[in-house]
């Protein structure tokens, strides 16, 4: 296991209950995977204590072997003062750089990069910014609605890509798309109010690839009913 | 621009032109007293060459002022942002210091540093850097986390990219601050010049009060209106041409 969480809880200060009671999950080491739940339910504070940023919680967060977990939210913006592609260029590991390229055609923003970022739709921003993410050194990648205004073709297209670049690193898709996360992701973390028991629960994803023949609409359905029923 | 603060300027200088002059034919008031428009007019054409050089050379000093304000609250500013305390310190210091009227902490300044170029830069780089200090604390401790977050959890953070990114995000601020606290390194200026100087249009202002000369001094509060729109338009077209620059593609 990669990231094991065990027993966490957490009130955020001056909340009158609690945020997490006790959650429990552990995720493998690579691997596309989910991170589902209502609006509110903690995802985005959840994924902050992955990445360390939040600590003042109980319970213990073990991160083995993972020892760069990185988050990017879709609000985020890169700097006005040059264009997309040199600040993507000027942020990658060298040995990256050859990839910028690829990632830049096959996320399908070849056209925008050079100009700069206040330019580019939401769609196109989003993408640019998971781009210089992806080129950075990291173990675990949190991506929190980092798909948000994208078109669904594209955006299998990009889920695909990444799974097929990345097979030995683990993603957590933080999404609000039933859909989507039952049928690209390994694992869909189902995150619940407090008052549930368990508070998280893990459904298997049907997980397709590239290189796999897709799922039988079967295996979807069930995934998502069960994503639904477990929310 | 130009033409619509030189507009503005000339409507609010008729307007007081004709105020006096409403209150001197009202109350019979004698040119002694207020001096007729025949008068101002023959003062201008005496005094306005010489008249001009002065607000020239105040100008000359409040923009030295101006700039030397500018580089310490920058300075200042960076350094304040560095840990909670020290920032909560400078500004707590700013704010009480600010509270002190300069005018009445220049005589000390004239005491120490004689009356001389040296006095008059430093009564106007106190007097706009005040505010441009609290401005820039304001600007340089406001974390952009949408742009920063990435540079932090990728551990690229400098305290460079960090000024650089805070001060292109409140660019258009920083140009007003600036542009707003011009016009205090020019009052600045010229009240150094009339309390305690050689030269300036402050100085000649002084003289032109000790003998009760009221068309001199509407003359050069023309030149000063002038020239002082002049200057805040240079400001504000530099501010408009970098903000332009940074927007373009």
């Amino acid at each position: 296991m990669n990231l094991e969480v065990r027993h966490l809880a957490f009130r955020h200060p001056n909340a009158s209950s609690d945020l997490f009671s006790d959650v429990s999950f552990q995720l493998p080491a690579a691997g596309f995977h989910a991170l589902f739940g209502p609006s509110g339910v903690g995802k985005t504070t959840l994924a902050r204590m992955l990445t360390g940023d939040i600590r003042n919680f109980h319970g213990e967060i073990s991160r083995d072997g993972s020892r760069r977990v990185l988050y990017t939210y879709n609000l985020e913006r890169l700097p006005g003062w040059s264009s997309v592609r040199r600040h993507i260029e000027e942020t990658a590991p060298p040995a990256r750089r050859r990839q910028a390229g690829e990632l830049i055609a096959e996320f399908g923003i070849e056209g925008c990069v050079d100009a700069r970022f206040s330019r580019l739709s939401m769609g196109q921003q989003n993408r640019a910014n998971l781009v210089r993410y992806l080129l950075q050194e990291f173990e675990v990648l949190i991506m929190d609605e980092s798909l948000a205004n994208v078109d669904e073709l594209t955006r299998e297209k990009i889920i695909l890509k990444i799974k097929a670049l990345f097979p030995e690193r683990c993603f957590l898709y933080i999404s609000h798309n039933v859909a989507e996360v039952a049928r690209f992701c390994g694992r869909v973390l189902v995150l619940r109010a407090a008052s549930k028991a368990p508070q998280v629960v893990c459904i298997q994803g049907a997980d397709q690839a590239a290189e796999r023949p897709a799922p039988p609409p079967q295996l979807l359905e069930r995934a998502m009913l069960e994503i639904v029923h477990a929310a | 621009m130009l033409l619509r603060r030189i507009y503005q300027f000339l409507m609010i200088y008729a307007l007081g032109i004709a105020l006096l002059l409403a209150l001197k034919y009202g109350l019979g008031l004698s040119d002694y007293v207020v001096p007729g428009p025949g008068e101002i007019g023959r003062t201008a054409a005496v005094y306005a060459g010489p008249y001009l050089l002065a607000v020239l050379n105040t100008l000359a000093v409040a923009i030295l002022g101006h700039l030397l304000a500018i580089g310490l609250a920058t300075a200042v500013a960076i350094l304040g942002r560095l840990t909670a305390w020290v920032g909560s310190f400078i500004r707590t210091a700013a704010y009480n210091i600010q509270a002190y009227p300069i005018v009445a902490v220049a005589p000390i300044i004239f005491i120490l540093l004689g009356d001389g170029l040296a006095s008059r830069l430093l009564i106007a780089a106190m007097i706009c850097y005040f505010p441009l200090l609290l401005s820039f604390i304001g600007i340089f401790s406001e974390p952009v986390s949408e742009i920063e977050h990435f540079y932090e959890s990728t551990r690229r953070t400098t305290w460079r990219l960090q000024i650089k990114i805070r001060a292109f995000e409140n660019v258009h601020k920083i140009s007003t601050v600036v542009v707003g606290s011009a016009t205090m390194a020019v009052v600045g200026t010229i009240v150094a010049e009339f309390i305690a100087a050689t030269a300036g249009i402050g100085y000649s202002i002084r003289i032109a009060l000790y003998q009760s000369d009221l068309a001199k001094i509407l003359v050069a509060l023309f030149l000063i209106g002038v020239v002082t729109s002049l200057y805040l338009v240079s400001l504000e077209g530099l501010g408009n041409a970098l903000q332009a620059r940074l927007r373009r593609s």
